[in-house]
């Protein structure tokens, strides 16, 4: 312990401090350890966090603004913990990062609160006023309706929107939305117990507040003028037309409510629970899937006049699974379409040729019994009508330039009316290419069940698992076969959940069909007593491609890839996050003996934390000052069979107490930080054999890269490289190595605490070519995934971590790299080959199982 | 040396200050609790206080988190506090440990990491007072 102390004198206190006494010496020591210590958690827990966001955004996984939120926060408060801890070891010498950290936090939290514009604008507008400019003010649906209204030909229902200035105006009049983001903020997808009641909670505000009086005027005023130009007590649809709803890509299918044959004196009240609507857990769930927070939507109210309908129903203008073919899927149900996109009614299905004089080319029953149990009958449209709604199709994908989605009426005149057309979701070709290559033998597997509508394409299997109410919903597993009797919007929450879908009524055009070929979940409709069939059976397989179920799981069966869809491409949540990662996770500073290595050029959080650990590591260990560091600090690590050059410098009781240091040798026996003893297992395990043998090829591209890259030149010392030190406590070790022509640090902090616990690997470098650099990292990246590291591959750079794991199981992978870190030497010039890496891929595997054993 | 193994939880939220005393209590913790920041101080004034670790939300009504962190830092500065936030922006953090918060949690809270957090603050305490002792 006196050299410790001398050490600490000398290195710290040699100047100033020397009427200090030893007891003192060490007390202000560990203090400075202990704020070192604070910051490499820090740092740990800023990187974890970076890291994490970095994920999210690369992954196809859905997350949450809450998420994005907390990881934030994480890295924000741990980067200024990072600068104080700092400024506490250096007396204040870096305080010029607290202005650059301030200002990008600023820049951080303008992008994650930022608050959407005011909205202005009438609060009612007339139905024919619209067009597809007004589409900020009456969203996608009406905006979309009103354009319909004045193409030649097309006739839409006469009405009015309660636009979105409206409906902001009806949540600030009752102050509303700071609780609706107090309850929201904190709520996790995955607790659909909690979604579900602060869905209640927020609909109950909503629907409970006070209209105000100015509003209520304003909508009767317009349902006045209504009924000029209808008649008297005209019954009105209240169809929700939320701002962002219809985008390509993101439906919104039946996510809020439609409310139809309202009386006018409940206009007021409904219109409330039309706005409400956006809060349905449903569409909660759904807009936390696809990315957007409940600031990116807004509700607008489209009030059109209801139509006497005779016959109705949904039209798509390309075949959503076979969107290459050459007709238009009509989908026909008497009376009003609701009862076809809410997969209640009894329908039928007409497959209607795109070229004049559009024949019908199939025709099917898709469901045999509604809610009612009624037959259907074939001929509710005459071929003339059917052509009219197949060209209305064509004109309309031709006018909005894609593919489109329309449900329409035929009234007692028999004129067609367009209630609704937005651009279809159909599987890309290339996607959704999952399928049964060879069909199971119809003697040994006959299906169970066929004959179903293929809603959405796929196959698929998993435990049956019937759903008849929320209740059920709430227990759903995770990969279970999701089984119903009607395929209702209500239970597109647990769709990303289930595996696949089946329905015993139905069809494509339902809303449900349209949200699972979105999220590209397997959907069977139209499957008569599917529950009761399958109640006895435990798992099953779905084709849907072939509309077909089979018992059992035939995995073995199922080729191509599973593709799964990012739901959040191009959302608001996903667009904030990349913003955000700007200001966080480039990383400019690089060299630390730049001489823009200086707290004026970080520009991120990652720079800050970059410059925050050089330069802890510097106050540390004075490694700026190399000869006090070798007379005062490190001490060579004596053991035979070891030819490279170790030092160690110990920070804080890693050295057994009592040992005489006063020759400045060590052997390992004397070492008592317990992530060096590891380390050094794996690097004593076995002896280097050396480098391996290359042809003439490999030398001269190694001669090349030595010209071409000075750094890479064992003889171009830096502080850091001319020996390999250990810097060591009890439960700490840092051992910056370069062994060859590769550096390599390894990083271990075993603490107590499990939280804080980290082994942390980073290898650059190389004297091959890139490819071959590549090569090795590569190899190292692969093995290192076998033992649970995360990895983080970057051309011939790599980092590797693990964290929060039980003690013993981090001493075996510091044993791990131990071993990697010195057999990995020179390795990359034999990498261009396959045989090589296979065969050092063996044999590391090999030894490196021996070594655990 | 030893400390009191004592913490203050305030919370105007009571479900979650009874969850949590409860496993608190399991691990050997004396538990105190207050809904505002006035019944905080009281406690912190009363014969059961001062606490060594308070945990304390920043929504709360009249006084504020930040603003009661504030205040008891002003009286006992060798407590530690550990702030918890849930829909505040991503900046309460950093005002949080500006005002001389020992750390923060968001909430919902991850009940092992706010644990580990109690334990690091109990640590620091310690060692607060060991150096203090010293000099």
């Amino acid at each position: 312990m006196t050299g410790i102390i001398q050490w600490i004198k000398e290195v710290f206190f040699s100047r100033h401090d020397s009427a200090l006494s030893p007891e003192e010496l060490q007390a202000v020591f560990r203090a400075r350890y202990r704020h070192f210590r604070a910051l490499l958690t820090a740092n740990n827990t800023a990187l974890q966090a970076m890291a994490d966001l970095e994920l999210a955004l690369q992954s196809k996984q859905t997350f949450s603004m809450a998420f994005v939120r907390a990881r934030t926060t994480a890295v924000t408060v741990n980067v200024y913990k990072m600068v104080n801890h700092l400024n506490e070891m250096s007396g204040g010498r870096y305080r010029k990062l607290e202005n650059i950290l301030a200002r990008i936090n600023a820049d951080i939290d303008a992008i994650v609160e930022a608050v959407p514009p005011v909205r202005s604008g009438e609060h009612v507008v007339p139905l024919h006023q619209v067009d597809r400019n007004s589409v900020d003010l009456v969203g996608n649906k009406m905006a979309n309706l009103g354009e319909i209204a004045n193409i030649p030909g097309m006739e839409t229902p006469q009405g009015f929107v309660i636009t979105v200035s409206a409906s902001d105006y009806l949540l600030e009049a009752n102050n509303l939305n700071p609780e609706i983001l107090r309850l929201l903020q904190p709520l996790d997808p995955e607790n659909l117990a909690a979604v579900y009641e602060v869905s209640a909670a927020i609909q109950r505000l909503i629907t409970g507040s006070t209209l105000p009086a100015d509003l209520e005027r304003k909508i009767y005023s317009a349902y006045a003028d209504l009924e000029k130009t209808t008649r008297a007590g005209v019954t009105v649809a209240l169809r929700s037309s939320a701002l962002g709803e219809d985008t390509t890509g993101a439906t919104f299918a039946g996510q809020y409510h439609t409310e139809l044959n309202v009386d006018p004196e409940f206009l007021g009240q409904t219109y409330k629970e039309i706005v409400a609507s956006k809060f349905t857990s449903r569409a909660m769930l759904y807009r936390m899937k696809r990315g957007y927070r409940h600031r990116d939507v807004a509700m607008c109210v489209g009030c059109l006049a209801m139509v006497d309908s005779v016959v109705s129903g949904v039209v798509y203008s390309r075949d959503p699974e076979r969107p290459d073919t050459s007709w238009c899927v009509v989908s026909v149900v008497k009376g009003q379409a609701v009862k076809v996109v809410d997969g209640t009614g009894t329908s039928y299905l007409l497959l209607v040729s795109r070229q004049p004089p559009h024949e019908v080319i199939q025709q099917e029953v898709t469901q045999q019994t509604g809610n009612s149990g009624e037959q259907v009958p074939l001929d509710l449209l005459t071929p003339r009508q059917i052509a009219t709604i197949t060209e209305a199709a064509l004109v309309l994908e031709k006018y909005f330039g894609i593919a489109q989605d329309i449900e329409w009426t035929i009234d007692t005149r028999g004129r067609l009316i367009i209630l609704q057309s937005r651009p279809m979701v159909y599987a890309e070709k290339g996607e959704g290419e999952c399928h049964l290559q060879d069909e199971p033998d119809d003697s040994s597997a006959p299906p169970l069940l066929t004959g179903a509508v293929s809603a959405s394409a796929g196959v698929a299997c998993g435990p049956v698992f019937p759903v008849r109410s929320a209740l059920d919903m709430l227990q759903f597993p995770k990969g279970a076969v999701l089984v119903v009797q009607h395929p209702l919007p209500e239970w597109a929450p647990i769709l990303n959940r289930a595996a696949a879908v089946v329905a015993e009524t139905g069809s494509i055009a339902g809303h449900l069909a349209t949200v699972a070929r979105e999220f590209k979940v397997p959907a069977v409709f139209g499957v008569p007593d599917a529950l009761k069939t399958l109640s006895n059976v435990e798992s099953i397989t779905v084709d849907a491609a072939r509309g077909r179920i089979y018992t059992g799981r035939l995995e073995e069966c199922i080729v191509g890839d599973v593709q799964q869809p990012d739901l959040m491409a191009g959302s608001p949540v996903k667009r904030l996050l990349q913003n955000l990662m700007e200001f966080m996770t480039p990383l400019n500073l690089t060299d630390p003996h730049s001489p823009y290595f200086k707290p004026g050029y970080c520009e991120t959080l990652h720079d800050i934390t970059r410059f925050c650990h050089e330069k802890a590591v510097a106050e540390m260990f004075k490694f700026g000052d190399r000869d006090r560091l070798h007379r005062h600090a490190a001490i060579r690590l004596v053991e035979k069979n070891v030819s490279l050059d170790w030092w160690v410098v110990d920070v804080a009781d890693g050295i057994r107490e009592g040992v005489d240091l006063s020759y400045k040798m060590i052997h390992m026996n004397d070492i008592v930080s317990t992530p060096m003893r590891a380390l050094w297992e794996g690097i004593s395990a076995f002896p280097w054999q050396g480098p391996p043998s290359v042809c003439a090829r490999g030398f001269g591209a190694i001669l090349f890269q030595s010209t071409m890259q000075p750094g890479l030149d064992p003889a171009v010392g830096t502080a850091l490289t001319e020996k390999n030190y250990f810097l060591i406590s009890k439960n700490f070790c840092n051992l910056s190595v370069r062994l060859g022509y590769h550096f390599a640090m390894i990083e271990a902090y075993l603490s107590d605490l499990r939280t804080e616990r980290y082994v942390a690997f980073t290898f650059k470098g190389g004297a091959a070519d890139a490819k071959r650099r590549a090569g090795r990292i590569t190899l190292i990246s692969d093995i290192l995934s076998r033992y649970d590291f995360r990895i983080d591959q970057k051309g011939d750079s790599l980092t590797a971590r693990i964290e929060k794991r039980s003690i013993g199981f981090l001493q075996e992978r510091l044993k791990i790299l131990g071993y990697l870190s010195v057999h990995t030497r020179q390795i990359d010039m034999v990498m261009n080959k396959q045989e090589s890496v296979d065969l050092y891929k063996n044999k590391f595997l090999t030894e490196i199982e021996q070594m655990l054993d | 040396m030893k400390i009191d193994r004592k913490v203050l939880l305030v919370d105007d939220e009571v479900e979650f200050t009874v969850t949590l005393a409860k496993i608190l209590s399991r691990r050997e913790i004396t538990v105190g609790t207050a809904s505002n920041c006035a019944e905080a101080l009281a406690q912190m004034e009363s014969e059961s206080g001062p606490f060594t670790v308070i945990i304390m939300d920043v929504s709360m009504p009249e006084v504020n988190g930040i603003q009661c962190l504030a205040l008891i830092k002003r009286e006992w500065l060798c407590s530690e506090v550990i702030i918890l936030t849930g829909h505040a922006s991503v900046n309460t953090g950093i005002e949080g440990m500006k005002e001389g918060a020992f750390d923060y949690c968001l909430k919902p809270i991850n009940t092992s990491e706010l644990l580990d957090k109690i334990e690091l603050a109990f640590e620091k305490v310690l060692v607060n007072q060991e150096q203090s002792t010293q000099s």
